[in-house]
């Protein structure tokens, strides 16, 4: 492996041997081999290959990580698959037990409504207030699409907030990949010029959400904003006002999902609306690890701030040497920037010592959440279609 | 170099590594056991509120909830839920008197306050609709009421079936 005739910037990474590659690679193939263990040990044939091929998936991605010392690329397709077989997966479930994506009042009286992370922090001024959860699900198991209940959820959201603080946008969210995946599809964005001060919109939704939640005492965002609920489930329509809240969650995931992340080569729904995000951004503040821009060597370019997919670099936070609060650690900026000025980073550590060491430590913790939560995705989803084939 | 700091970091990089190694063994179930142990619960608009009394009818019984009352500007009105179970045991037409504070039986014993009626359609998917006759005041009466509100409203649930009727003013 040589670099003749390339400039080789001392703090960029430079790819590794395939022997040390596959030694980094190794904790990550042993956890993914244990997470893959139940499904594997299932007497469903479809269920067998699926966790083996999404095992086999999390484990040549995590290598190729290791050796061409690239994450953005490699997650992405991590993301994406998320993204596409999370719906499947789903889609699937919902019509095997219920017939249909709309959710009838019969299930949710039942407590059978299922609980995705992005109600969460509307949840809590009603449940301090009140010690009442404004959502129609249930706290424990509750059978049919209730899945693990909201403890589980909550949980699950809890150690992965933890360990990747808002890094959950880029390595657990199982939205976002689908934006992701159409904001891949054009070589060049043709929107360029978009204003930054839109990236405010999401803290508006969140207090505006949070707020109406506690008023309203029902999740807000849910009845009337989300734009999965056109690739997940929505309120069974009863009335006019069921057809019209079914009709903006169709409109916004065409517009932010499918539409302008086309156009903008950006993560529109996650940059320009997502409450959730908003929320999440807190939690950059806990995280131990973060991204930032070595002043030292930064020329600037910008193209860390043109490839980041949430506009979370700003020419004001690159003269700061750091990436805004909504940045997702998705690490965009560190394969783009050709003078690896934008590294990985623990705080407290100086900036650019040891810049791999802080993104190898990032990726074990990363990686292996997304192997726990987004494999057992994956699975489902590649389950279901197997399903169809064999 | 900061080397406290430096230290601090490093010792919290770890430790983070580590809580994503421990957390499906121990992480997650002690988080979902912390929630759990909050003392939430979901709101009752939903739920339908804890049954407060349980009517034996022949066959079949009628389990009455505690009156629901809306929070803040919820866009509903308060109500009481009366659950009808086990279906196998109903006849093809329910016609019940129910006296929903201090009635010891469905048979119009005490405070008469309520007249419902409605169908057991032997399929379970076709839909539900029911009459209710307001001898109380307090109650709001329903004609031929499918499920149109979530404090208004006729559905099956498994083995019951549910019938909520909204009461005339609030608390």
């Amino acid at each position: 492996m040589g670099n003749a005739g390339c400039t080789v910037y001392p703090g960029k990474m430079q790819p590794r041997s395939w022997g040390k590659a596959l030694l980094l690679t190794l904790p990550i193939a042993l956890w993914s081999l244990f997470m893959a263990m139940r499904g594997l040990m299932q007497p469903q044939r479809a269920m067998q290959i699926a966790s083996g091929v999404t095992a086999a998936f999390m484990i040549v991605l995590f290598y190729l990580m290791m050796k061409t010392a690239s994450t953005y690329r490699w997650r992405r397709w991590f993301f994406v698959a998320l993204g596409v077989l999370f719906p499947i997966g789903f889609i699937h479930n919902v019509m095997v037990l219920r017939g249909s994506m709309g959710i009838p009042i019969e299930e949710m009286i039942a407590g059978r409504t299922p609980f995705c992370f992005l109600p969460i922090p509307l949840l809590i001024l009603p449940a301090a207030l009140t010690k009442t959860l404004v959502f129609p699900g249930s706290i424990l198991p509750g059978g049919g699409m209730a899945g693990g209940g909201m403890a589980m959820m909550v949980a699950l959201w809890l150690a992965i907030t933890l360990v990747v603080g808002k890094g959950w946008c880029s390595y657990a969210c199982f939205f976002g990949g689908i934006e992701e995946g159409m904001a891949a599809l054009p070589k060049k964005a043709q929107w360029k010029k978009l204003d930054p001060r839109y990236r405010l919109v999401p803290w508006a939704v969140l207090l505006a959400m949070v707020l109406l939640s506690l008023a309203l005492f029902e999740p807000a965002y849910c009845m009337w904003l989300c734009p999965f609920k056109a690739v997940s489930e929505y309120v069974a329509a009863r009335n006019t006002v069921g057809l019209v809240q079914n009709g903006i969650f169709v409109v916004l995931f065409g517009a932010l999902v499918i539409v302008l992340p086309v156009l903008t080569k950006k993560r529109t729904q996650c940059t320009f609306l997502c409450p959730f995000g908003a929320f999440q951004s807190i939690f950059n503040k806990t995280s131990v690890f973060d991204i930032k821009i070595d002043r030292t060597v930064c020329s600037p370019c910008v193209l860390c701030q043109k490839s980041c997919p949430t506009m979370s670099l700003t020419d004001e936070s690159i003269k700061k040497g750091e990436t805004l609060l909504s940045c997702m650690k998705c690490g965009a900026c560190v394969d783009a920037c050709p003078k690896g000025a934008a590294v990985w980073h623990i705080k407290g550590t100086e900036v650019s010592v040891k810049p791999e060491r802080a993104r190898l430590m990032f990726l074990y913790a990363a990686w292996a959440m997304a192997a726990m939560f987004g494999g057992s995705i994956i699975t489902g989803g590649l389950e279901t279609l197997l399903h169809y084939v064999i | 170099m900061k080397w406290p700091t430096a230290k601090l970091g490093y010792t919290a990089a770890g430790m983070t590594v580590l809580a994503a190694a421990l957390a499906p063994f121990l992480l997650m179930g002690m988080f979902a056991k912390g929630f759990t142990k909050l003392g939430l619960h979901v709101d009752e608009m939903y739920s339908g509120g804890p049954i407060v009394r349980t009517i034996q009818a022949e066959g079949y019984t009628i389990g009455i909830h505690r009156t629901v009352y809306p929070h803040f500007w919820q866009t509903e009105k308060p109500f009481v839920q009366l659950d009808w179970k086990p279906v196998a045991g109903l006849p093809e037409h329910v016609c019940d008197v129910v006296n929903v504070d201090s009635a010891v039986a469905a048979d119009g014993y005490g405070q008469q306050e309520l007249r419902v009626s409605f169908d057991v359609p032997k399929d379970p998917k076709t839909p539900l609709h029911v009459n209710v006759e307001a001898l109380n005041p307090r109650f709001q009466a329903m004609r031929n009421v499918g499920k149109p509100k979530f404090s208004e409203l006729i559905v099956r649930v498994d083995d019951a079936i549910l019938v909520r009727v909204p009461l005339t003013e609030p608390r």
